[in-house]
Parts: structure tokens; sequence; C-alpha cells
């Protein structure tokens, strides 16, 4: 794996904007192009550009990244969410061209109240279940899904969403981390 | 769950039969369960349900010290620890920028590539009955299996869950024997891997049972986001190790083997030819590796952290493509960890592979697919 690209995520360096230099020589430009008419933001992350699109356009977009001939992001990776708390929670989109061979983050930002989201399978088939297996775990509602039942978790349990962090955990589980620290400050 | 009936099963006014298959079966290769709707013999429509096997493993990783998940990633991928664990730790290492020492990346890859080997074994055995071959191929597959996983339990101390693989590099070091019994075990599973090609490939009752059965267009193959041997059999050159390779992998010779007509057979034969590369990396491997070295690096952290930021580390598992979503927001454990599970896409594939086959073809099907029920369920 290459290491090479500075990490500019981290927190010394504080907003995205300090970011915008680094994106040139990325696949960022391109994609910018593609995604013309839609206001979307990128940022580097460790390995791959994270591309920030609205929640309205998002389909709109993905569609676009994906017939895009010098883009041609044909390959859903993986699609997943993140619960950052208070700041609502972040689906993500792992996209991977198989035949130009580059990958691309596309994070979508969802505020607490109002957890929907347009579904992707009208792009990609592979969404299907993984739509299915996010919605369960954090609670988010996919409109459109065709066929919105759960993947993993037991029907009974369809307002239990396990993957927030406000899901507690049983008493042995918190048990394991003890000691170890975890928490802000870590180990005395 | 009950189909709606086809235009002809309404004009003789028969009813298509729902019928259960697992989720206790052998043929369902662990707890999977699918509801075919068939007419007669034919398969009208597929129903899987998962789920059996979910633990949580994802959530139970926020909790823990990084070091802690090592266990939980050898358990989603329990027929090729080694190349879950690797997924997992690059994840951590690219996170916390820690350079893994050569030698200890070279014998990563020896291991790497020694699990696909074993996992494929299992594959063939396993596949072997699926068609109704039956005993035969899972003797000779498990006696090689076997020679590699006696190997493994020599340099790990476990048979399955090995958590080698430490962040940074490796646990402890190899045993002085490593490469003689390496070569030794490679020999074996040569000579397994030309058993099964002479017992199976050219068989004309297993191709007649095989080929042209459960096709997947390339097309399609892609846009279920499948990968591993089940996508390179419908002919797309999809491989990590090829693609953006990690470890060593472009530091040696082999090819990537694809097929061409996306079947049954295919996908067996990617899998058989796949395995003569392994042989081939492996030997590369021995050869370039240093005898005596670092195996981690010289200055560990006690507490390993790592800075805020995110990655997703992908990496080319005997199955298909395993890939690490790891978020931090600092501190010794995930904020967030994802794991891309190979079987979970392959196996949404399986509808449309098995629709309009035999009830006998849906099982062989299923089994080319190759699926571990606790890499999909997590």
């Amino acid at each position: 794996m290459t290491n090479d690209t500075p990490d500019t995520t981290g927190a010394a360096n504080g907003d995205a904007a300090v970011a915008a230099p680094d994106l040139s020589a990325t696949i960022w430009p391109e994609v910018d192009r593609a995604l013309s008419g839609i206001t979307a933001t990128a940022e580097k992350a460790v390995l791959d550009v994270i591309v920030f699109i609205p929640r309205d356009e998002i389909i709109d977009g993905l569609r676009r990244l994906k017939n895009d001939e010098t883009l041609a992001f044909d390959y859903l990776r993986s699609l997943t969410a993140v619960d950052q708390e208070e700041a609502g929670m972040e689906v993500v989109y792992h996209l991977y061209s198989t035949t130009r061979r580059h990958n691309l983050t596309v994070k979508v930002a969802l505020d607490n109240d109002d957890l929907t989201i347009d579904t992707a399978t009208v792009v990609w088939k592979a969404a299907n279940w993984l739509e299915r297996e996010t919605a369960e775990m954090f609670g988010i509602r996919f409109n459109d899904h065709p066929d919105p039942r759960t993947l993993l978790m037991p029907e009974d349990m369809a307002d239990t969403f396990p993957l927030r962090k406000s899901h507690p955990l049983q008493e042995i589980e918190i048990l394991q981390g003890e000691g170890m620290g975890y928490g802000e400050e870590g180990p005395a | 769950m009950v189909a709606e009936p086809s235009e002809r099963a309404r004009e003789f006014e028969t009813q298509d039969l729902l019928l259960n298959v697992g989720p206790q079966h052998p043929s369902t290769h662990g707890v999977f369960r699918m509801v075919l709707s068939v007419d007669g013999e034919v398969v009208k429509d597929v129903i899987p349900y998962i789920g059996y096997l979910h633990r949580g493993a994802e959530k139970l990783c926020e909790t823990m010290d990084y070091r802690q998940g090592i266990g939980f990633m050898d358990r989603t991928e329990y027929l090729a620890a080694f190349n879950a664990e690797l997924s997992y730790l690059m994840a951590v290492e690219t996170l916390a920028e820690l350079e893994v020492p050569e030698r200890a990346q070279w014998i990563r890859m020896i291991l790497c590539e020694l699990n696909r080997l074993s996992s494929h074994f299992m594959f063939l055995g396993a596949f072997g009955i699926d068609v109704g071959v039956f005993a035969t191929p899972f003797i000779y597959a498990w006696r090689e299996r076997e020679a590699l996983i006696d190997l493994f339990e020599e340099i790990s101390g476990d048979r399955m869950m090995y958590a080698y693989f430490r962040p940074g590099g490796l646990a402890w070091d190899v045993p002085q024997n490593f490469k003689q019994r390496v070569e030794e075990v490679l020999k074996s599973s040569e000579q397994g891997i030309k058993d099964f090609d002479g017992l199976l490939t050219n068989d004309e009752i297993f191709r007649a049972r095989t080929q042209g059965v459960g096709v997947i267009s390339a097309a399609d193959a892609i846009d279920y986001g499948m990968s591993g041997p089940s996508i390179r059999a419908s002919g797309v050159p999809l491989d990590v190790r090829r693609d953006e390779p990690y470890l060593k992998y472009d530091e040696v010779e082999w090819d990537v083997i694809t097929g061409s007509n996306g079947d049954v057979f295919d996908r067996y034969y990617c899998r058989l030819l796949e395995m003569r590369e392994s042989v081939k990396i492996v030997r590369q491997c021995l050869e370039r590796m240093a005898d005596t070295g670092p195996i981690m690096p010289e200055k560990m952290p006690r507490m390993l952290r790592t800075p805020p930021g995110e990655v997703y580390i992908r990496t080319e598992a005997p199955r298909g493509e395993y890939g690490i979503y790891l978020v931090s927001k600092g501190g010794n454990r995930p904020y967030r960890l994802k794991v891309r599970s190979a079987c979970l896409s392959n196996l949404q594939a399986l509808r449309d592979m098995s629709v309009g086959q035999y009830v006998a073809d849906a099982i062989i099907v299923l089994g080319s697919i190759d699926i571990v029920l606790s890499e999909v369920d997590r």
C-alpha cells in the first residue's frame, strides 16, 4: 500500500478547505467536472478521495459517476453508514472502476430528524442487500427500496438498531474493554 | 412468502411448490436457508435468508483495543483467517503509520497464499459432494488440507483461529525449519491439485453436470459487486492483488486466472488453476525471504493509538475482496469498523444464477459460490 500521501484529515489541519491544493493531483477535478451542477465538496483521506454530495442529489450524482466515460464507477465495493451521534449519520459508498481501476468514497450526511435517503439499487444491483443491512443496523430508511425486509436481524427486532452508538451493550461486552483505557485520555 | 403462480400454472390449475432448503443442511455449507419456488423440477424463484450466524462482530470491535479485534476477524472468515487478519491489520497499520518489516511481509504473504490453498481445497472437497462425486474428492482434499493446517498449527499454535499477525508484524518468529516445511507442504499440495485435475476436470459426467449451469454474465457480475474467482470465471480480470498490489504482490510473477463462460464449471476451474498460481507465488516468496531478520518494527508503542481518520483497505481473500472500512476518532479502538464481505455480494447473485435451473443444479450453483456463512453474517 502507498503511504506516501500525507494525511490531511488530521485535527491539526482544521477545516477541510485546507486540503484543497492537494486534490488537484487526485481524481477530484474529473469528479468535479462530472458532478457539475451538484454542490459537492471533497477531502482527501489516507488512501482515497472523499466526495460529499447533498442527500437530495445523491442518486443523480452516483448515476453520473457511473455513466461518465472517464470515471466509469461501475462497481460498488461497499455501502454502509457511520453514526456521528449529534452530527447525524453518514451514508458511505465505496466505488471502484473495473476498467479504469480507481477508487472514490462518496458520503452523504443525514440529519438525525430525517434519516431517509433514496435507494442506490437503481444504479447498482449490489446496493440491494447492503442497503437492507444498513437500514436495519442504523435505522436509515432507503426510499423505494425494492425489497425492504430485514437481512441479518430477526423480523421481531425491527425497532432495534444495534450499530447505533446509542444502542446499549450487554454488561459482558463492556467488561471486555475495561482496563484497556479506551476512553479519550487512555490509560493512566 | 407465497410466490405468485405463473401464467402457465394457472392455466393447468397447478401450483408452484415452495421448497425449503436449510438452515441445517450439509449442502448449504453452514446455516443458510433458501426457499425455492419450483415448478416440477425447475426453479422459478429463490429467496435466500441469512443472518443465522450474526454475532455483531463490527459492534464488538468498537468496544475493544485494536489488538483484541484480531480474534474477531479470525472468526468472520474462519476458512481463511490469515487473509482476514491481514486486511484488518493493514487498516490499523495504515492509520497508525506503522511500517511492517520486509521479512514479516514475506511471511504474511506466504501464509496468506497457503491459506488460499487450504481454503480452495476445502471448496474442492465440498463441491465434489455437492455435485455427487461422493467421498473420494472430499477425502483427497482433506488429506492435503490437513498438511497445510498442521503447518499453520506449528507456526501459530492454532489450527484455524491463528491470531498470528499483529499490528506492525507477527506475534513471534516462524520455526527454524519454516522454509523446508513450506516446501514439503507445497509438494503435497501440488500433488493434490494434480489429483483433482485428473479426478474431476476431464470427467465427462462432471462436465455434463457443471458446464452451462448457473451462468452469470460479466456485466451482471460487476453490477452485483461480485469478486474473487466467482467474478473472474465470468471473464472479468478483477483481482486486488494485481490491480492495487499490497504486501509484495507487485514483486512476484503470477497470472490472473479468468474463465469465459461464467458457469459452475468455470468457477470450479478458476479456483483449481488459481491454486497453481498460489504455489508459484509461495515458491518465489521463499526465495526472496531472508532467513533471519526483524519481524516487528523497532519501536512499537505500548498502547497502539491511531490518529483521527478513515481508510478502506481491500485485500484479495480466497472468496474475493475482503474489505475493512475503519473510522478512527483517535484513541486505541475503532470508532466504526465495517467488514466488506465478499460472500455477501457474491450470494446476492444466487437468484440470477439459479432461476431456470433444476433443483439439483441450484445446489451446485450455491456450492460454486463457495460461501462461508460466518463471513456473510459477521
